[in-house]
Order: structure tokens, then C-alpha cells, then sequence
């Protein structure tokens, strides 16, 4: 190599440039470490709330993964949870607090707080849903245990 | 020959089995009547299928409905005429009273069925057909005509003439024909208009038989046209919501006094065909304008304020679907914005129904949830495609980097050498 | 520079810096090819840096190994970034094992002295598709579950050890949450493990015994051979061929994301069109292919029994073909390569056009 300098500033780039090369890798990766502000992912059990805010005889529609899910707790401060699509086409049902069934409002049908249908044009029950209660917490969670 | 003979006979008892009965059933009604029918035209023989009709399958014979004795084969006087109460063939006027006999008598209906109703017969005779008939009309319907004879299914049978799925063309067989219904003063298209509206596409193609068929608006044995108070508690029975929000409007009343028939009036009776937006859409449809002729000013603002309530919340709806789609093709995770859109969507057709209020306000604040919703999905693919953005950006920096080093390593080895 | 001067007075770190120095590249038309090798160890690398940077996040499980994807992808910064990456890295590092060992085959490197290196190599290129097996099942996902089924099925049709194979492989008779938390384990500690160890004797060979060149540049008089020192004239060049190895990643990483897909649900049927990754295509599109039965075996294990039979042939082409080693022309290996290459590449396209 002829030219002192050029090698010189040559080196100097090479430095340059393997510093911003590993600066762009460590970057992402320290980002990637710290840890998102939900710190883990949800899984087949979800946690919906205090015992307290569910009132007796009322309901309510959360989601569960990408389905909506009716929460009901009857008069007796039990708790049931069903799939709240309705099996005719697809609407979204609601509890009828005076009969204590679920009903749909597009044609008519109607559940069973069980989620039999019981009524109405529905071909097909209520998919269930597990709830459980610990520490005056309620958690959903999937019938399946595979 | 002798195997032929064996062949014959074990392929052969299959195709009689229908018409031969187990030797030990085989009364002198049937073994008779099984000859006539021989020299009958298909549609007159009586053992067709009478094996499988209820009433044969619940026990009971000819001489149950009919009379006679059975257990003489040979000497017709002696088997029909000369037995007491030996009905033979009934004609159509005596048909209800006859088939009345047991179904009207709830200890005797007891016997076989627990659940059956026993009020056939009287609600008949309320009907347009019962009245007919009692007038002397007989080309009307009555028991036989739409429940067949001596092979009658039970109603939940698929082969029942009255199955749901089977009842348009039974009701069709005379109310489509010309020359039945020449003298009735009724219209003669309502099985071709049924069989496009939504309820008959739902019924007769798509097998849902929670759609009406002519029975499930017009009444099962005392069938009569729905009348004005009725007809929104009948569609009600299935489209409550529809039904409640229009008994609260300020329609209901004048619908009723002015005569006209509730929902029949803006969706037609036979041919009800899925409502579409564009009926209140002024410029394509003046719906309203059928009564408002004189206060078309008045209609106009209400059915284009309902309008455009529905029409922007199925833009802002769209919107958001494609944005979503664009986000999924890039490769961005959008499972969470679905639920947005079906949020949203359930809320279209919710915000659809609340126009049976005729109440703007109503309906306006109906839709708003629906307005979130589409929102919520519009904010999130935005967010995606604004992180694919980011990605893109980091990615030519990246590339400008590496790019970079590589040139200077390349140039470094040519310097080396 | 101070560092070194201070690990030298207490390890003989000079020796080391002799031997690397002596190290020499083979300059003919061949040398482009020798990018193959370092490529995929380079590859290696970064499965290793980005699965190590996967584990912190990832949960084994049936009931939560897809959902910890999805998490890593969509929540976790620059998740995105490391699975798209772990996961394009995935088939190029199969794929460059498979051209590196085709350039190594057709220069005949593996004749003597450098047959061991030859057997671990193919060692290596089996661990590396176990690797991707069983790494392909972690997202838990519809394909990856069926994939998983169908391409264990096959281990079972293996006469006599069948059955006890599946079970081993699944962790009892269906592919189950079991056989997710077995496959993890074999695929983070026990197969990372047993490749370091292959690898590191893979390497050893090579700096031990030199670069190989083809039979025809050994043959030519010393002043005709050319070569570069590895140290800093190759490595560098390696360096620059790695960068743009990456590049090339990243770009595949933003422009072309692997789906996340759905979660695997054991009670419903196998969805139309399953099949297994690229690199099992030409296997599974073979054994798509043999009739029911052939004589009287049946025909998945007759396909099984070819392949071994290839499989053992190909490992003990150093046995087969002495006359490499004695530097006589023996073109009829070189046509069993090209017909290998060519029945592999046909079989994937066939498997990916039905």
C-alpha cells in the first residue's frame, strides 16, 4: 500500500463501519430483552375480574381470544359461561333478566342458562366455557385440556 | 337351472318386499285391494305406500278408519256392504268429521301419542278452506290433500307432504294452479315469489327449517291470511326486536288506522326480499312517498337522516376492512382487529333494525357503538402498517450500514493486495 | 496489544497465532466455493443467537406455545424481528449445508486423508434437518402439528424398532403436548450439543489438514498453484460474504414474514395439502409415488429402505470411491452426484406442483 494516509483513512472507515454494524445488531437485541409492558401472553385461561363486579342476575360480554363470551351470574350468585355467537346465524345473544334465559334478538331464539336451545330457530346448544373463582378473582378458561 | 331358480328367488324377495306384507298381516281388505290396484293408474293405487303409513305402523288397519270385516276374503257384501257402519271411500265434505273420529277425541288420541293436538278439526272449519268447503265448494283443500292418504308420514317426516321444506309445493299443488283458483279471486304467484324471497331461499335452498313456509305466517289447519292487527305479531314471532321497535314508533298507530298492513307495507307479503339500504335511500327509492305524498318533504328528511346513519357507519366499516386486509398482507399480525370488525359489523345489522323506530336519535345512538368498533379496527391497522413502516425504514438503514462496511472491507482487501 | 501479551504469558497463545498464520486458501477457479462452508457456520451462529434470544420468551406447551409466539411476534420489541429471522436463517442454513456438501462432493474433497471429515459432515447435515423438524413443531401450529404427524407416522413404517422409534420420538403414541416439550428439548439442548461436538472435530479436521482442492489442481506442478493466506486476505472476504448473507436475511425477514397460521387443534381432521418443509419434499413426493406394495413389502417401507440404502451409500462414497483417492479419474461417482442433484430438485418441484 503506496499511501500511508489513504490506508490510514481507510482504517479509520473499517472501524467506522464495523462499530455502526454492531451497533445496529445490539440495538434490536437490547430492545428485544427488556421485557414488553404485558409481560406474558394469554393463554386458554383469562382473568375478568373481581367477583364484586359481577351483580347477581346480570351479565356480561367479554373476549376470549377472538370470541365473545357471555358471563352470567344468576340469582343464586352463581356463574356461567357460554359462547355468546348464536348457533342460528351468527348474532350475538343476551341474557332476559325476567325469564332467566338467554335470548337472541335477530329471530327469536332462546338459550337455556345451561345453553340448550330451547327455542326459536337455533339447531344447536351454547358452546360451555369453564369458570372458576380464586381469590374473589373470575377466570375463563377453554373446555379443552389437550 | 336349479341355481337360476335360487338366484331369482333371493333377488327377487327384495323388490316384492315392499308389497307383500308379512304373511301374517295380510287381511281380505288388503288381499283385494292390493289386486285392484293392479288395474288402477299410479296415482289412484291404495297399497303404494301404505306399509309405511303412521296409522299402519301404530297398529291399526282398514276396517279402523273404515269399517268392515277383515277377516273375509272372498265375499265383498259380506266384507263391506252388508257390515254396519261401513264407511268405504269418503267424500271430500265428509273427509274432516272422518279423520275427525279419533283426532279429535283426545282420550282415543292418547293412546298412540301423547303430544299430538286434538283440535284439527275445529280449527279447520275457521278457516278459508273450512269455509269453502262448507259452503260446497270441494276442489278446496281438506285432510287428504295436503297430509296424503294411506301413506301418510308423520309431520316431522322428511317424506311428508307437510315437512317444512315440503310445504311450498304441497300449498303450490292447487294455489299455483290456474284453473283451481279461477273462481277464488286469489292470485296464483305466490309459490314463485315465495321461492325468491329470503325466507324461501333460506328454506328450500340453504335447508333452514327454522324459515317460515306458507304454514308459519298463515296457520297450520286454520289457515287465513294474516290480518292487520296480526300481521307484525306473526313476522314479531321471529323478528321480535323489528316487531317492538315499530309498536313504539308513531307508524304503528297510523299504519293501523289508515288500514294498511304493518310490514307487509315496505317489504311485501310472498316475495319479501332482503331488505337493502337503498330503500331509504331517497334519491333511488321514495319508499316513504306511497303515503306521504302530501308531507313528502317531511319523509324525505327522516328516511335520509336513517340513510346516511347506515350508510357511514357501512363506509367507515369498509374502511376499516381494508385497512386491516392491507396490514394482514403485509405480514402484520391483525387477529385482535377482527374482533373489531365483527364488533362492528354485528352493529350494522343491529343499527339496520333500529329504523323500525323511525326515531333518528335512536338509531343514531345505536350506531355508535358500531362507529367505535370500526375505529378501534382503523386505529390498529394503522398501527400496523405504521410499525411496518418503521420496519422498512430500519431495514434501509440497515442495508445502508452493511452496505457501507462492505464497501470499505472490499476496498480494504484491494488495498491489502 | 496488552490483552493478548497478558493471556500470553499464562496460555501459549502464540502458537495458536503461528498455526492461523500458516493457514492457506487454494487461489484456482474453485475458491468461490469454499464460501459455502463458512456461510453455514455462519448461519449456525445466528440460529444460535437468535433461538438463545427465542428461549426467553417462548413456553413450551400445548396450551401455550402458540400463544408465546404470537406474544414474542406481535408484543415483544423487535420479536418480529428475531423469529423472522431464527426462521429464514432455519431454511438457508439447511439449504447452504446442502450446496456446500454438493461443491465438497463434485471436488471429491472427501477422499483420503479427509474422509472423517466427510462422515461428520453428513452427520452434520442430518443433525441439521432434525434440528429443523423438530424446531418446525415449537409455533404449534395446524401445518406444523400435521407435518409433525405425517413425518413421524413414517418413522413408525421402520421394521421391528417402529413402533418403540415413535413412541421415543413422540412421547407416547399420538403427537400430543408431550411430544412438543420432547421435540423442545431435543431441539435446544440435546441436538445444539451433539452438533458443537461434530462441528468442532468438522473444524479441527479442516484447519488440521488443510483447505482440499480437486484431483486436477493437485496433479499441477507446485509454481502453478496459487494461493492467499485465510488470515486476514479470506477471512475478510468471508466477513463480506457474511454481510451480505445477512442482508439478504433481513430483507427476507421485513418483506417475506412466515405466518404465524392457526393453533393446532388435535381433534380436527388434517387439513387438505399437508406437507412437510422443502428440504423432506423430494422424500415425502418419493414416497407419495411407490405403489401400495412392491413384491410383498409394503411400499412406505420400501421407500424407507431406499432411502437408507442411498442415505449409507452417499455417507461411504470415501469407501466406494477409492480411485479419487489415488487421483484417477473415476467420472462415474461425479454422474451419481449430478443424477442425486437432479432427482432431489425434480422430486421437490413435483412435491410443490401437485
Amino acid at each position: 500500500m503506496k499511501n500511508p494516509d489513504r490506508k490510514k483513512f481507510l482504517d479509520i472507515m473499517l472501524g467506522v463501519g464495523t462499530t455502526a454494524w454492531l451497533a445496529s445488531m445490539l440495538y434490536p437485541i437490547s430492545r428485544f430483552l427488556i421485557p414488553p409492558n404485558i409481560p406474558e401472553a394469554n393463554v386458554t385461561s383469562l382473568e375478568i375480574g373481581q367477583v364484586t363486579e359481577f351483580p347477581y342476575n346480570s351479565s356480561k360480554i367479554i373476549r376470549f381470544g377472538r370470541k365473545p363470551v357471555i358471563v352470567i351470574r344468576t340469582k343464586n350468585g352463581d356463574f356461567k359461561a357460554l359462547s355468546a355467537t348464536c348457533t342460528h346465524l351468527d348474532c350475538t345473544v343476551q341474557l332476559k333478566k325476567e325469564t332467566e334465559q338467554i335470548w337472541c334478538a335477530c329471530h327469536n331464539g332462546i338459550y337455556n342458562l345451561e345453553g340448550n336451545n330451547i327455542s326459536g330457530p337455533p339447531p344447536k346448544p351454547l358452546t360451555p366455557f369453564n369458570v372458576r373463582i380464586a381469590n374473589d378473582k373470575v377466570i375463563i378458561s377453554n373446555e379443552d385440556m389437550s | 337351472m336349479k341355481r337360476l331358480i335360487l338366484l331369482l328367488c333371493i333377488t327377487g324377495t327384495p323388490v316384492t318386499w315392499n308389497f307383500a306384507a308379512p304373511t301374517d298381516d295380510i287381511n281380505g281388505c288388503i288381499s283385494c285391494h292390493q289386486k285392484n290396484d293392479e288395474d288402477r293408474d299410479d296415482d289412484e293405487k291404495i297399497m303404494t305406500h301404505f306399509y309405511e303409513d303412521v296409522h299402519y305402523l301404530k297398529g291399526l288397519t282398514c276396517s279402523d278408519c273404515h269399517g268392515g270385516n277383515p277377516e273375509e276374503f272372498d265375499d265383498e257384501d259380506v266384507a263391506m256392504w252388508d257390515v254396519e257402519n261401513f264407511v268405504g271411500a269418503v267424500e271430500k265434505k265428509e273427509q274432516p268429521e272422518f279423520c275427525g273420529k279419533c283426532h279429535s277425541n283426545p282420550e282415543f288420541m292418547r293412546l298412540y301419542s301423547a303430544h299430538l293436538k286434538t283440535d284439527q278439526v275445529s280449527q279447520y272449519w275457521t278457516s278459508h278452506h273450512g269455509e269453502k268447503l262448507k259452503e260446497g265448494d270441494t276442489q278446496v283443500a281438506a285432510c287428504t290433500d295436503c297430509h296424503g292418504v294411506h301413506g301418510i308420514y308423520p309431520v316431522k317426516d322428511p317424506r311428508s307432504k307437510v315437512y317444512p321444506t315440503n310445504v311450498p309445493t304441497t300449498c303450490k299443488h292447487c294455489h299455483s294452479n290456474e284453473e283451481v283458483m279461477a273462481n277464488s279471486g286469489l292470485p296464483t304467484d305466490q309459490f314463485d315469489k315465495y321461492t325468491v324471497s329470503v325466507h324461501g331461499q333460506a328454506l328450500l335452498e340453504r335447508y333452514d327449517i327454522a324459515a317460515p313456509a306458507c304454514n308459519g305466517c298463515h296457520g297450520n289447519h286454520g289457515a287465513m291470511p294474516p290480518t292487520i292487527f296480526s300481521i307484525s305479531d306473526i313476522c314479531g314471532t321471529c323478528h321480535a326486536n323489528n316487531a317492538e321497535l315499530f309498536k313504539g314508533s308513531h307508524l304503528k298507530r297510523v299504519f293501523i288506522e289508515q288500514k294498511i298492513n304493518q310490514c307487509e307495507g315496505c317489504h311485501n307479503y310472498h316475495d319479501i326480499a332482503k331488505p337493502t339500504d337503498e330503500s331509504l335511500n331517497w334519491a333511488v327509492n321514495k319508499t316513504c312517498i306511497y303515503c306521504h305524498e302530501e308531507d313528502e318533504e317531511k319523509a324525505k328528511i327522516l328516511a335520509t337522516a336513517l340513510f346516511n346513519i347506515i350508510d357511514s357507519l357501512k363506509q367507515k366499516i369498509e374502511i376499516a376492512n381494508e385497512m386491516v386486509d392491507l396490514a394482514e398482507n403485509k405480514g402484520m399480525e391483525v387477529e385482535d382487529l377482527f374482533f373489531h370488525l365483527e364488533d362492528a359489523h354485528k352493529n350494522l345489522i343491529q343499527t339496520r333494525t333500529s329504523i323500525h323506530s323511525f326515531d333518528d336519535k335512536y338509531v343514531r345512538k345505536t350506531s355508535e357503538d358500531g362507529y367505535k368498533a370500526a375505529e378501534a379496527a382503523i386505529i390498529g391497522a394503522e398501527q400496523a402498517l405504521h410499525e411496518f413502516g418503521f420496519r422498512k425504514k430500519g431495514l434501509l438503514v440497515f442495508s445502508l450500514i452493511l452496505t457501507f462496511f462492505g464497501i470499505v472491507l472490499y476496498l480494504k482487501i484491494k488495498s491489502m493486495e | 496489544m496488552k490483552i493478548y501479551d497478558w493471556l500470553n504469558q499464562r496460555v501459549d497463545l502464540d502458537s495458536i497465532t503461528k498455526f492461523a498464520k500458516k493457514k492457506q486458501v487454494p487461489v484456482f477457479y474453485g475458491t468461490v466455493w469454499y464460501y459455502l462452508g463458512g456461510v453455514s457456520l455462519f448461519l449456525f451462529i445466528i440460529q444460535v443467537f437468535t433461538g438463545i434470544l427465542l428461549i426467553l420468551y417462548y413456553q413450551p406447551g400445548s396450551t401455550t406455545a402458540f400463544e408465546s409466539v404470537k406474544f414474542i411476534v406481535s408484543q415483544v420489541n423487535f420479536g418480529w424481528l428475531v423469529r423472522e429471522i431464527h426462521s429464514w436463517s432455519a431454511n438457508l442454513f439447511i439449504l447452504f449445508i446442502f450446496l456446500h456438501m454438493f461443491t465438497v462432493y463434485f471436488a471429491k474433497a472427501y477422499r483420503k486423508p479427509r474422509e472423517v471429515t466427510w462422515y461428520t459432515g453428513f452427520i452434520l447435515l442430518l443433525v441439521a434437518m432434525f434440528f429443523g423438524f423438530s424446531g418446525y413443531l415449537l409455533p404449534w401450529n395446524e401445518l406444523a402439528f400435521f407435518a409433525t404427524k405425517v413425518g413421524s407416522d413414517i418413522a413408525g413404517a421402520i421394521p421391528f424398532v417402529g413402533d418403540f422409534l415413535l413412541k421415543l420420538l413422540r412421547s407416547g403414541d399420538d403427537v400430543t403436548g408431550a411430544t412438543l416439550t420432547r421435540f423442545y428439548g431435543i431441539h435446544v439442548a440435546v441436538l445444539p450439543a451433539v452438533f458443537t461436538i461434530i462441528l468442532g472435530i468438522h473444524l479441527i479436521l479442516v484447519q488440521v489438514q488443510g483447505m482440499s482442492v480437486p484431483p486436477s489442481q493437485e496433479s499441477l506442478p507446485p509454481e502453478k498453484r496459487k494461493y492467499m493466506p485465510f488470515f486476514p486476505n479470506f477471512a475478510l472476504r468471508d466477513l463480506l460474504v457474511w454481510l451480505i448473507v445477512l442482508n439478504v436475511i433481513a430483507l427476507l425477514a421485513v418483506f417475506f414474514p412466515w405466518e404465524i397460521g392457526q393453533k393446532a387443534d388435535p381433534l380436527l381432521p388434517a387439513p387438505a395439502g399437508i406437507r412437510p418443509e422443502w428440504y423432506f419434499m423430494f422424500m415425502f413426493q418419493t414416497l407419495k409415488l411407490i405403489p401400495a406394495h412392491i413384491w410383498f413389502i409394503e411400499g412406505e417401507l420400501f421407500g424407507i429402505m431406499m432411502f437408507t440404502l442411498g442415505g449409507l451409500i452417499w455417507f461411504f462414497v470415501p469407501f466406494f470411491d477409492k480411485k479419487a483417492g489415488l487421483g484417477i479419474k473415476s467420472p462415474f461417482w461425479k454422474w451419481v452426484g449430478v443424477i442425486i442433484i437432479l432427482y432431489i430438485i425434480g422430486m421437490t418441484i413435483w412435491g410443490y406442483a401437485v
